[in-house]
């Protein structure tokens, strides 16, 4: 499941913006280290970030059917086709070096997908627009991020009804390269013109709403933000600070 | 931006998300995930357009749950910018100048991504362009030459269908509906 699992841990009371900072802050320490044994301790901080927030279940299955396919190729990539020196592996004949760059960027897809799905599983939508007003966000910010996940499930319904509808017409998807190519403008078109006929009647819409209106806006529940978030926030910041100050001076584990 | 300006750039991000459906359903060996991204440029301009694309590449990470993808928001950027230019230049008014332009920028959106994925993910990202790159590594070409070739291949069948198709729209666009767009009339 990928999305936000209701739960009363720590990490689902924080403020919204706690766990997305923890996230981004795995996720830049991951491309900070260079050995594979420092990005295995970001994916294991990952996956201690996802069982305080009592998510590991929810977020090691789609983490795994995410990353599987990624793992696989890049073990071929670096470790079967990579070079010199190899070692015997069963039959295959498996680059060291090779297998270790595989390591290294394989951490860094695990603990990048862990980490955001745990936030994603964490953090309410409803809870972190509050945070965003409260924090003065403005209105546009707020309503492109979250009024477009409204939108694409109508467009993606639009979309099938239009394939169908063209299909009805005698539209053909199969044949060569070519006629598929030609069938794009058929399908892309409509879909499109559709849309842009809605602009107007949703510019009136969301004016009549106040949204053009400037000025504080007062949000229905404040979610807290307390001293211990503030702290973890300025805690990752001074770690990526000091990874990256550590990268640059090439002292980087 | 204005409110009409938003709207038009949520379309823009939607269009990006959802058209990879008809891709899709067409077995295209293409994305076309940028064609929201172009036509907010050619019709809004390149600040609307930065916006439709990088709010793309978020919600696209939200929705697959694939944050690998966000650094990737970069190429939305540089395609914005140029979708802007050629906007400016009359590149969209005629599919004999949109191919071409088209074609430009698979090359320029190829050379920005190639580097992204070879450093930071070893080659390996979306399926269609890794098995490009493993196919053409398995021929023994060095891995960042197949990463390189890879990104181009599918780069430029990609940016070329996404002008041409942006060039039908804004020609089919009805008179009326054109008018309210100020760039469209530059």
């Amino acid at each position: 499941m990928i999305g936000y699992a209701p739960g009363r841990s720590v990490v689902h009371r924080a403020h919204p913006y706690t766990p997305l900072v923890i996230a981004s802050g795995l996720l830049l320490v991951a491309f900070a280290v260079r050995s594979p044994l420092a990005v295995w301790t970001v994916v294991a901080a990952a996956l201690l970030f996802a069982a305080v927030a009592g998510v590991l279940g929810p977020v090691l299955r789609p983490a795994a059917l995410l990353a599987l396919p990624t793992w696989a190729l890049l073990t071929v990539l670096h470790g079967l086709l990579g070079g010199p020196p190899h070692v015997a592996v069963g039959p295959l004949a498996f680059s060291v070096q090779g297998g270790e760059r595989a390591l290294v960027f394989g951490g860094r897809l695990a603990a990048i997908l862990l980490a955001f799905l745990t936030a994603l599983a964490t953090v309410s939508p409803a809870r972190l627009v509050e945070a965003m007003t409260v924090r003065g966000v403005r209105f546009g910010r707020i309503y492109l991020l979250v009024s477009t996940l409204t939108v694409v499930p109508r467009l993606r319904d639009r979309a099938r009804r239009i394939i169908d509808a063209q299909q009805c017409r005698g539209l053909r998807l199969g044949g060569s390269p070519l006629a598929r190519v030609r069938a794009l403008g058929p399908l892309v078109v409509p879909l499109i013109l559709s849309a842009l006929a809605e602009v107007d009647e949703q510019a009136l819409a969301l004016d009549v709403r106040g949204a053009s209106v400037d000025g504080a806006r007062t949000p229905l529940e404040t979610p807290e933000d307390h001293a211990a978030d503030r702290a973890v926030r300025w805690g990752v910041l001074v770690l990526v600070v000091a990874a990256y100050a550590a990268k640059f001076l090439g002292r980087a584990p | 931006m204005t409110l009409r300006d938003l709207v038009v750039v949520r379309l823009g991000v939607a269009v990006n998300l959802v058209i990879g459906q008809v891709a899709a359903a067409l077995l295209l060996p293409v994305y076309l995930d940028t064609i929201g991204t172009v036509l907010v440029a050619a019709l809004v301009g390149w600040r609307a357009a930065i916006v439709a694309g990088l709010t793309s590449q978020v919600l696209n990470a939200v929705l697959s749950g694939n944050f690998t993808w966000l650094p990737f928001g970069l190429v939305q950027v540089v395609i914005a910018l140029y979708a802007a230019l050629a906007a400016r230049l009359g590149a969209f008014r005629r599919l004999a100048t949109a191919v071409p332009a088209g074609l430009l920028l698979g090359a320029v959106a190829a050379s920005t991504s190639a580097p992204i994925s070879y450093f930071l993910f070893g080659g390996v990202t979306a399926g269609g362009v890794t098995a490009v790159t493993t196919v053409l590594r398995a021929l023994g070409a060095p891995l960042a030459v197949a990463v390189a070739a890879a990104s181009y291949t599918t780069d430029l069948l990609d940016k070329t269908l996404v002008f041409a198709l942006v060039a039908v729209v804004l020609r089919s666009l009805p008179r009326q509906m054109a008018a309210r767009f100020p760039m469209l009339a530059r």
